[in-house]
């Protein structure tokens, strides 16, 4: 579904992402490990498609998103980091906005945003402004933003981040969900949430992946560790 | 492609109304032109000697309107793409599959837009200002006169209220098609069978140097507006994008002012009539003239903002 191949990207002199391969097959919930300031988060704004890449290249569902951003784009679903909003937009209204942007019909656009706001749990303030919502639940309206068109392949960027633990707890079980329909590439620090939901990992430092394999395979590669021993071990040795 | 456009236009003309500056802009606008409005009529009404040939050479060639107007067209596009940037919205916007000169434009209309929205409670002096005067004919109200206006009311509504609400396609499509059928069929009829005049207008004053007028200010304002969102496309801060298209625009503006000095017959003033968007009002516009150089100059300097818009958003790609 996702296939990257040797990408890299300059910010002036500084290499943010160095000759990164990957590959995600359908229907996988992959985790993107780093430390801050790795890479994963460039990583997900070319694939996104918000730059462009320095060189190397990458296909959606086979899509160059070089060359086809437009039809790349209608496949993915993204949640940027921090997730910005329209403040000042209702729930319902911002998300008819984004379906209508996405070049869904209007009456899609309903059914798609009455079926989002329903698995996301935004049904009870579907008529609060986003300014007025806590973390947790603009955290779920970009969500449900993400998967307002019904897209193949979900990019999220540090979903959980600045949630309190039960809203982490049931923003998990939604991402094993949707896993069921979509495939996913999430980004996140909290090592056992990764545990927890992804069936593959990448791990990334400094730019270029340090490792990469399932759960299993990477712990028995480093000899049975939990994964914060290997998570740590592997950021520094590079 | 369409679609997504729509749906931008539409929800950046709302974000208008969602925020206070909106309201501002359009109450100080609306001072403005009314006092000038209330100056140009004391003019008209004047007896003996004094008065004014020109109306809207009292409304739009004058310096106050201008040092007003100086601060419009920065107040309605600091928003635009700065504030997306600094908020971080932007790369919601982008990572939709919207292409940026689709984003750009989308921006641009409803900006323009609400411009529009800004001189439309102008039109209600015009009556005055043409001293128009009207006759209605209520004998010419027969079936056919009735179905021509009826239908054109109806396109009226479908253009400016259903089309901006937001009706479904196959309602504004029947909307079209009946109203668009009632005006043609009532139009054919009237003319052919009744042949009177609904209503005839006599304007005691040329009417031309307004709509030369209005289509000055058209110009000029698409030009300040797309230099306003190219300045706010290249900055975080509203404040500043607001304060750099300021000076910008300054060029355009003050070199118009009224400088007894100068010598008309002079190289610098020669220049300075290229671009000075106040002497193009107060000498041409406002008596009536187009002058095919100042349209093409807000033309291609509209175009060229708007395309400079394109790349500085399209820059972030590469930086």
């Amino acid at each position: 579904m996702i296939r990257v191949e040797h990408l890299t990207k300059y910010y002036g002199d500084y290499p943010a992402v160095r000759d990164v391969s990957f590959e995600v097959s359908k229907g996988q919930i992959v985790g993107f490990l780093g430390p801050n300031g790795a890479g994963k988060s460039t990583t997900m704004r070319i694939l996104a498609g918000f730059n462009t890449a320095t060189s190397g290249k990458a296909w959606i569902d086979g899509i160059d998103i070089f060359w086809k951003p437009i039809e790349a784009r209608r496949k993915i679903g993204y949640l940027p980091e921090n997730c910005p909003l329209y403040t000042e937009m209702r729930v319902e209204e911002y998300l008819n906005f984004r379906g209508g942007l996405k070049g869904l019909n209007r009456k899609t656009t309903r059914q798609r945003s009455d079926y989002v706001m329903e698995r996301c749990w935004l049904k009870e303030v579907r008529r609060q402004l986003i300014g007025t919502l806590s973390k947790g639940f603009r955290q779920r309206v970009g969500l449900a933003d993400a998967l307002l068109a019904a897209p193949p392949v979900l990019i999220l960027d540090e979903p959980t981040a600045g949630l309190d633990p039960a809203q982490i707890r049931e923003t998990r079980k939604l991402i094993r969900e949707l896993g069921e329909q979509h495939t996913i590439l999430l980004s996140t620090h909290i090592l056992p949430e990764v545990e927890m939901t992804c069936d593959w990992l990448i791990i990334i430092h400094q730019g270029q992946v340090a490792t990469e394999g399932s759960l299993d395979s990477i712990r028995r590669q480093s000899g049975h560790k939990n994964l914060e021993e290997v998570f740590v071990q592997l950021t520094e040795a590079l | 492609m369409m679609r997504s456009m729509f749906s931008l236009i539409r929800r950046e003309f709302a974000a208008y109304f969602q925020s206070p500056i909106a309201y501002v802009v359009l109450a100080v606008f609306l001072l403005v032109t009314g006092h000038l409005f209330a100056l140009t009529l004391n003019q008209l009404t004047e007896s003996g000697p004094r008065g004014v040939e020109f109306p809207m050479m009292i409304l739009l060639g004058d310096e106050r309107f201008w040092l007003v107007f100086l601060f419009i067209p920065p107040l309605l596009t600091m928003r635009l793409l700065a504030e997306e940037r600094g908020s971080g919205t932007l790369e919601m916007l982008m990572t939709a599959p919207i292409r940026d000169w689709e984003v750009v434009l989308a921006k641009y209309i409803a900006c323009y837009a609400f411009y529009i929205v800004l001189w439309l409670p102008t039109l209600l002096y015009l009556p005055i200002l043409l001293n128009l005067q009207a006759v209605w004919d209520w004998h010419a109200w027969t079936l056919f006169s009735g179905m021509m206006v009826g239908g054109l009311g109806l396109l009226v509504i479908l253009f400016f209220v259903a089309l901006p609400l937001g009706m479904s396609f196959f309602n504004m499509f029947l909307m079209l098609l009946i109203g668009g059928t009632l005006y043609g069929v009532g139009c054919w009829m009237h003319y052919h069978k009744d042949a009177a005049h609904l209503v005839e207008l006599t304007a005691k004053i040329d009417p031309f140097p307004i709509l030369t007028s209005y289509i000055g200010v058209l110009l000029a304002g698409g030009m300040f507006l797309a230099l306003g969102m190219f300045v706010s496309s290249l900055v975080r801060s509203q404040m500043v994008a607001a304060l750099i298209s300021l000076i910008l625009s300054l060029i355009f503006i003050v070199t118009g002012f009224w400088r007894p000095e100068m010598d008309t017959a002079s190289l610098t003033y020669r220049i300075l009539l290229y671009f000075s968007v106040p002497l193009h009002f107060s000498k041409d516009f406002t008596r009536g003239l187009l002058d095919s150089r100042e349209i093409l100059f807000y033309l291609s300097t509209t175009i060229f903002f708007l395309f400079m818009t394109i790349r500085s958003l399209e820059s972030r790609r590469w930086r």
